[in-house]
């Protein structure tokens, strides 16, 4: 045959052959692939590499003065709890800005998308794939960094490793959960801006965007910070600062301030100052998925929270966020929907 | 060996959109080989694409790809199924061999064997050298070839070409057409859609019309050519007298530029026009028959449609 001389390394494939499970697993490695860069060139693995230091610097550092400062007295410090170590993952909304729309947008504007639904893949197996992979890249990120704290402690814990890990056995399942529901967070609402336009800064400006303006919108409800110290007593205290909750005043007269201090110093102390409960710091996107965190941590809504002491704080929390990410997807289905009609 | 069903089979198919019928009525059942799918832009040509991949629905009537009710099973359909769209669709940030690699697992295939088949049908369009270029820096020649590469990576059983030819230069065009004529050879059926019919006559063996949703005419590439030639006579300057007579005998014919052309259609009409020359007593300096080229079909069936 004549043709067998031209079709060299053509050949009929008769091998395994998958269906929608299949192209799924593979738009979701593309897409984890597409976001950490990998088998493209060094400038698309920059966001990933960067994130990845930010997330794991603190816990390393808190290990090594862990191991500096063991069987001393200050080896009883911690520079950072896991519950606050989750907060850093804050820093993710950076990385989902610029990743989520990395992983939607150029699928519309390259005009990709007509390409992969010619597979044999719906549109919800693509908004699976795609959440899937930004969530699991969020997770890995926020989880990682944890798993070298609660190690490096074990280690370097007086008290021995075992004993270290009895102590703080409740973290094992409390960190995933919270580090969970973080990522998925961050996930649906990133790839579902992203999924609007098909220009990258557009999507990446209008998730920051979209945080941002939920949180301004949010302190607006929540009016301005009252401006006394519950519990304090004795003469009044000079007020230098309010910001965020926390109200910096100057001890009175008498060098003593009493009541509930976080830090303190010699000249200024801190107070938690509380506004009236109020759950319209919900609408706060960037600190939702915190107060989350907190009911996994410490059972309820932090005290700093100006939704604390509201009555059933907690289930408003996690209504809230149930409802964001319906939206989410919802949003999500319906862009998709319409590629299969 | 059992027959294997028909790529194609439509009944009554109609799409329509908001302000315009783009698939009107369809009746069709397109056998396997090479096919051309032939009309102007607007013909319906990638309205028929897309509700063969269940990526629009039809408003009426039922479309089988490969004996796959699309409408029940369009995974299934797809699955067949290979897909070059005519407009660019392919991520340029990625390697040629990624890029086929990664529609080849979205197909289906597992990892390795991806790799392994982009890299075969990228040999296969000429892109062994280039495969680990990025798609970004490409030509449009090579980004047609990428197209055309990750469209059959999973060995389709027929594979949907929408205007592979669009934008080439003619050595571009002409070595596109020569590796859409060898996929029938490997055992992938072709649908080629096109506006430009040259390009089906060269390549398929059979065509099928379309002309504003409707079917025109369908049939083997050469029945239609055959049906319909024009046949150049060259007379010297007794051209008028050669028109008349042979519009006597019930032929068109023309006088144009130093020759007369006659519509003929089998070799009665030739012999006719012999013996209308013989009979005038006219100088046959030449008398050669040019296929008609499948424009003129078209023109034609067209036109009386």
């Amino acid at each position: 045959m004549v043709g067998a001389v031209y079709d060299r390394g053509y050949r009929p494939y008769d091998g395994e052959r998958g269906g929608r499970s299949a192209a799924r697993a593979a738009l979701f490695r593309a897409s984890v692939r597409r976001a950490l860069g990998l088998r493209r060139p060094w400038r698309q693995k920059v966001t990933a590499s960067v994130l990845l230091g930010i997330a794991v610097v603190p816990a390393i550092v808190n290990v090594g003065v862990a191991y500096l400062t063991r069987d001393t007295v200050a080896s009883d410090i911690e520079f950072i709890t896991y519950r606050e170590y989750v907060g850093v993952s804050n820093a993710l909304l950076v990385f989902v800005a610029l990743t989520a729309p990395d992983i939607m947008c150029p699928d519309r504007r390259q005009r990709v998308l007509p390409l992969l639904f010619a597979r044999p893949l719906t549109g919800v197996d693509y908004v699976m794939a795609k959440v899937g992979a930004m969530f699991a890249i969020l997770f890995a990120f926020s989880f990682l960094p944890q798993v070298v704290l609660f190690v490096g402690q074990m280690l370097v814990s007086d008290d021995g490793a075992l004993a270290y890990a009895r102590d703080n056995a409740e973290v094992i399942w409390q960190v995933p959960i919270a580090v969970g529901a973080l990522s998925i967070f961050f996930a649906a609402i990133g790839v579902a801006i992203a999924s609007l336009t098909s220009r990258r800064i557009i999507a990446g400006a209008s998730i920051v965007g979209l945080f941002l303006v939920t949180s301004i919108l949010a302190a607006a409800l929540v009016g301005p910070e009252v401006a006394s110290v519950e519990g304090r007593t004795g003469p009044p205290a000079t007020v230098i600062t309010e910001e965020g909750g926390v109200i910096v005043v100057a001890p009175g007269d008498d060098g003593l301030v009493t009541g509930e201090p976080g830090f303190g110093s010699s000249s200024t102390d801190v107070y938690f100052v509380q506004n009236d409960a109020t759950p319209a710091a919900l609408l706060d996107l960037l600190t939702l998925p915190l107060v989350l965190r907190d009911l996994v941590f410490l059972g309820q809504v932090e005290d700093t929270h100006p939704m604390s002491g509201l009555p059933n704080g907690g289930l408003y929390a996690v209504a809230v966020f149930a409802a964001v990410l319906i939206a989410a997807f919802v949003t999500l289905f319906v862009r998709y929907d319409e590629v299969e009609r | 060996m059992p027959e294997s069903p028909p790529l194609l089979r439509t009944h009554g198919l109609t799409k329509r959109y908001p302000a315009v019928t783009a698939v009107d009525g369809l009746d069709l059942e397109i056998p396997r080989g090479r096919v051309g799918l032939v009309g102007a832009n607007g013909a319906g040509k990638t309205t028929l694409f897309r509700m063969m991949l269940g990526l629009s629905h039809p408003n009426e009537g039922s479309l089988e790809v490969c004996g796959i009710d699309v409408a029940s099973d369009p995974i299934g359909a797809r699955s067949r199924l290979g897909y070059m769209p005519e407009h660019e669709c392919l991520p340029l940030d990625q390697t040629a061999a990624d890029v086929v690699a990664t529609f080849g697992e979205l197909s289906g295939l597992p990892p390795r064997a991806a790799r392994q088949r982009a890299s075969d049908v990228l040999d296969l369009v000429g892109l062994d050298e280039a495969r680990f270029r990025p798609v970004g820096g490409f030509s449009t020649g090579m980004r047609q070839r990428t197209k055309l590469a990750q469209a059959i990576v999973a060995d389709p059983e027929l594979v949907l070409l929408d205007e592979p030819t669009a934008g080439l230069d003619p050595m571009g065009r002409e070595e596109m057409l020569a590796l859409v004529a060898r996929l029938g050879s490997l055992g992938i059926s072709v649908l080629l859609a096109t506006h430009l019919l040259d390009d089906v006559q060269q390549v398929c063996d059979h065509v099928v019309m379309l002309d504003g949703g409707r079917l025109v005419v369908a049939g083997t590439t050469g029945s239609l050519l055959e049906r319909t030639g024009l046949l150049s006579v060259d007379v010297g300057t007794e051209r008028g007298p050669l028109v008349e007579r042979l519009a006597a005998m019930g032929l068109t014919a023309t006088a144009s530029a130093g020759l007369v052309e006659v519509q003929v259609q089998g070799d009665d009409d030739i012999d006719t026009v012999r013996d209308a020359v013989a009979e005038l007593g006219l100088p046959l300096h030449r008398m050669t028959t040019r296929l008609t080229s499948l424009d003129e079909v078209f023109l034609d069936r067209a036109g009386r449609a």
